[in-house]
């Protein structure tokens, strides 16, 4: 797998309808998720980039690791 | 009719809706106007339930979308409590409001019309159910109307708890993500719009753009229905040309003419201090004060009264009113509601509320999936702008005199069991 | 199919069922423990999360040896469709009828889960719940087939399994979260504690709106005051959501 230069980032979105608050995606994805006071998920607004892998990788797993698959990963290309 | 001359919308008596009859004798009989989509474009028109969408813009998208049965959908549910605009409208001149519905039809190609009225005001599904009526006796040709009555709560108003309403029969707000997004009926495109807005389309395809645009300003075109409750001798709905003062506007209903404050906009809007009643009352002027016009609301509070308590009580309800779906929604705003009721009160402790009040808004925001949260955090917002010295002594455990005389000018719905509330 | 005549065949059967139900079982405890969201600290949720998926899968493998040395066993006449369709074998008929009832459970569950991706999240989650029918079969199977299982250590270890997972269920009850929301917002089934739970309690009782709510009156509402509080006319009624009862177009 070669290094690809990645331009352009992602978002993690959350459902927030589907979300039940369990706190999967925090535990996986510190870095990009945080906690409110009732457990639910606070993601930030900016895009992150797509150069940075380790935040790809836990979003990857805290899209997988969610119980109600409440969360997506959204490309965001730089124009 | 004359361009420059009001009633336009109310042109009529509430109560005593116009017959089919009586309606085209005001107002001719048939649609003169060739292209209603240009002349839709050219009016205007923003929407009336409160976005202040552009409506040409809106049914554009409708056009454009592939299938032969597309459905438009005339939202006179009313969530909001304090608003009486879509009631009167039914009551005086249903028929405009089907029309209009039928060039909305017309210009996105649809074939169906369901008019969409709350089930616990029967007067109005009974006027409504009369007009289409007569519409059917008169054979006339055009869309398939279709009258649906859903139960009221505030979030069933809201363009996809309507829809996923007519879906599923449950009043749910739905997760949009992409916007623009189009709302299905069982695969059918919707356009949904509210009851005046297609109303003002109905006025639009009889006399055009240009005598649309005669009243009000460059922003915001056409008339506005305004329901005036709260410190005023009888609460009224009054039709108003944006661009008037709010103190103009306040005069016709014989208002309190100096008051603490409006509640601009419904229980999601914000509130306004006393001292800005020369604004013109149009979204344009209102943006840079925090406030908009909303579904044309205006609740005046009288100078014995106190915004800490009415945000409060209002909050409470709105709390209530959550479809539960989202956390921060489900469990913030009974949080929110929480700590203004201990600031209501006043005790030693509510220094504290005051800041955990400011940081829960600053968290609920945007987090659910509709914008009900965020209605209510804008007015708690706006009411810790607007009465900040209010919230101030409240907090030092001095409430002001106002708390205590318990006589309010917002009207809140009571709740059902106040014993019982949601989150206990 | 080949039938084998060595004892070693029903020995592998009954061990292999009695590793499965004890897998099963800490599979089911493990399924309790990621639902009521504990985990945190020391622990991470997550991790049980991954340890309940694991754990599941090891417990299928062990099913699928069970079954399948069940079946190539010749002292037992059972066949293939034995496994997945209720009394179609003639020995202990009964007892391997309850066997196969949970095995079609466990296979709609697991099937389910490894498409959980594609399907709707509610439909995976009513299918889930199935999970505790398939263990009460198994304990049930368990009990009446196993020759083991009468007496002696046998019947002590499907016991503890079963007592476990009784009080799982307990306490699945018991400690369940404070949710947002049930499967729908306002429907009965609405969980429990936490803001839906009056939700509830408006639906049952009182769905009739007989109490219309009328706009606060003030005391003071003197006609004479011009700066009379609302003296509204009373507003609709608060009613709750109808149930999802029948399909609009």
């Amino acid at each position: 797998m070669g290094v690809k230069r990645r331009t352009g980032g992602f978002y993690l979105r959350v459902n927030p309808i589907l979300c039940d608050g369990f706190g999967h995606c925090h535990e996986l994805a510190p870095e990009l998720v945080r906690m409110d006071e009732w457990g639910y998920p606070i993601i930030d607004k900016e895009p992150t980039p797509l150069s940075d892998l380790a935040a790809l990788e836990s979003a990857r797993y805290a899209v997988r690791g969610c119980p109600r698959q409440a969360l997506r990963i959204e490309r965001v290309s730089e124009t | 009719m004359l361009a420059h001359e009001l009633p336009r919308l109310l042109f009529g008596t509430p109560g005593t809706p116009l017959t089919l009859a009586q309606h085209e004798a005001t107002f001719a009989p048939s649609v003169k106007v060739e292209s209603l989509f240009n002349e839709l474009a050219g009016s205007g028109l923003t929407g009336r339930g409160g976005a202040a969408f552009p409506t040409a813009r809106k049914a554009e998208l409708l056009r454009d979308q592939r299938g032969h049965h597309k459905v438009v959908v005339v939202n006179a549910m009313e969530g909001e409590p304090v608003s009486y605009k879509d009631s009167t409208l039914l009551s005086t001149n249903p028929h405009l409001v089907l029309d209009g519905a039928a060039i909305l039809a017309s210009i996105i190609g649809a074939k169906h019309v369901i008019v969409c009225v709350s089930r616990d005001n029967p007067t109005a599904v009974g006027h409504v159910q009369r007009a289409l009526d007569e519409r059917k006796r008169a054979g006339s040709r055009g869309p398939e109307f279709e009258l649906e009555t859903a139960p009221w709560r505030y979030v069933a108003g809201e363009e996809s708890a309507l829809v996923h309403w007519l879906n599923d029969n449950e009043s749910l707000p739905q997760y949009r993500p992409q916007r623009p997004n189009v709302l299905k009926i069982s695969q059918h495109s919707v356009l949904l719009d509210n009851v005046e807005t297609c109303a003002n389309v109905g006025l639009i395809g009889r006399f055009g753009a240009g005598w649309f645009r005669a009243l009000g300003t460059r922003t915001s075109p056409g008339s506005i229905l305004v329901t005036i409750t709260g410190a005023v001798e009888r609460p009224k709905v009054l039709e108003v040309v944006p661009g008037m003062t709010l103190r103009t506007v306040l005069s016709f209903a014989d208002a309190d003419p100096d008051p603490q404050a409006l509640l601009l906009g419904g229980y999601g809007g914000s509130w306004l201090d006393g001292a800005f009643l020369d604004t013109p009352y149009d979204n344009e002027s209102l943006a840079p004060l925090g406030a908009s016009v909303g579904a044309g609301i205006v609740v005046v509070l009288g100078r014995e009264g106190c915004g800490v308590v009415e945000t409060q009580r209002v909050v409470k309800w709105m709390a209530n009113e959550s479809a539960r779906q989202c956390g921060p929604c489900a469990f913030g705003l009974p949080a929110l509601s929480e700590d203004l009721a201990e600031l209501s009160t006043g005790s030693r402790t509510s220094t504290k509320a005051l800041q955990r009040l400011e940081q829960r808004c600053g968290v609920i925001e945007g987090r659910g999936a509709c914008h009900h949260p965020d209605g209510v955090v804008r007015l708690v917002r706006s009411a810790l702008h607007v009465f900040a010295e209010d919230f101030m002594s409240h907090a030092r455990g001095t409430p002001c005199l106002g708390s205590r005389a318990k006589k309010y000018f917002v009207a809140v719905p009571q709740l059902e069991h106040e014993h019982e509330l949601i989150w206990e | 199919m080949i039938a084998l005549t060595t004892p070693y065949l029903w020995y592998t059967t009954r061990a292999t069922g009695m590793v499965t139900l004890i897998l099963f079982t800490l599979v089911v405890s493990l399924g309790t423990l990621v639902a009521n969201r504990v985990g945190g600290t020391v622990v991470g949720r997550f991790e049980i999360n991954e340890l309940h998926r694991s754990v599941s899968i090891v417990a299928v493998v062990f099913l699928v040896l069970h079954i399948t040395t069940t079946v190539v066993d010749s002292f037992a006449p059972t066949g293939w469709l034995s496994a997945i369709i209720p009394f179609a074998s003639e020995y202990r008929r009964v007892g391997v009828a309850i066997g196969a009832v949970a095995f079609d459970l466990i296979l709609a569950v697991w099937i389910s889960s490894l498409l959980k991706v594609r399907m709707k999240n509610e439909s995976w989650r009513f299918i889930h719940w199935f999970s505790w029918l398939a263990f009460a079969s198994a304990i049930l199977h368990a009990y009446l087939t196993g020759t083991d299982t009468k007496n002696g250590v046998g019947l002590a270890v499907v016991g503890a399994c079963a007592v476990c997972v009784i009080m799982a269920s307990l306490w699945r009850y018991l400690a369940r979260p404070a949710r947002a929301a049930g499967r729908t917002a306002l429907s009965p089934l609405a969980a429990t504690k936490g803001p839906a739970s009056a939700s509830a309690a408006i639906k049952s009782g009182h769905a009739s709106a007989s109490s219309p709510s009328a706009f606060p009156r003030s005391p003071d509402a003197r006609a004479k005051s011009r700066h009379a509080s609302p003296n509204t006319p009373s507003s609709f009624p608060h009613s709750p959501a109808p149930r999802r009862s029948k399909r609009y177009r």
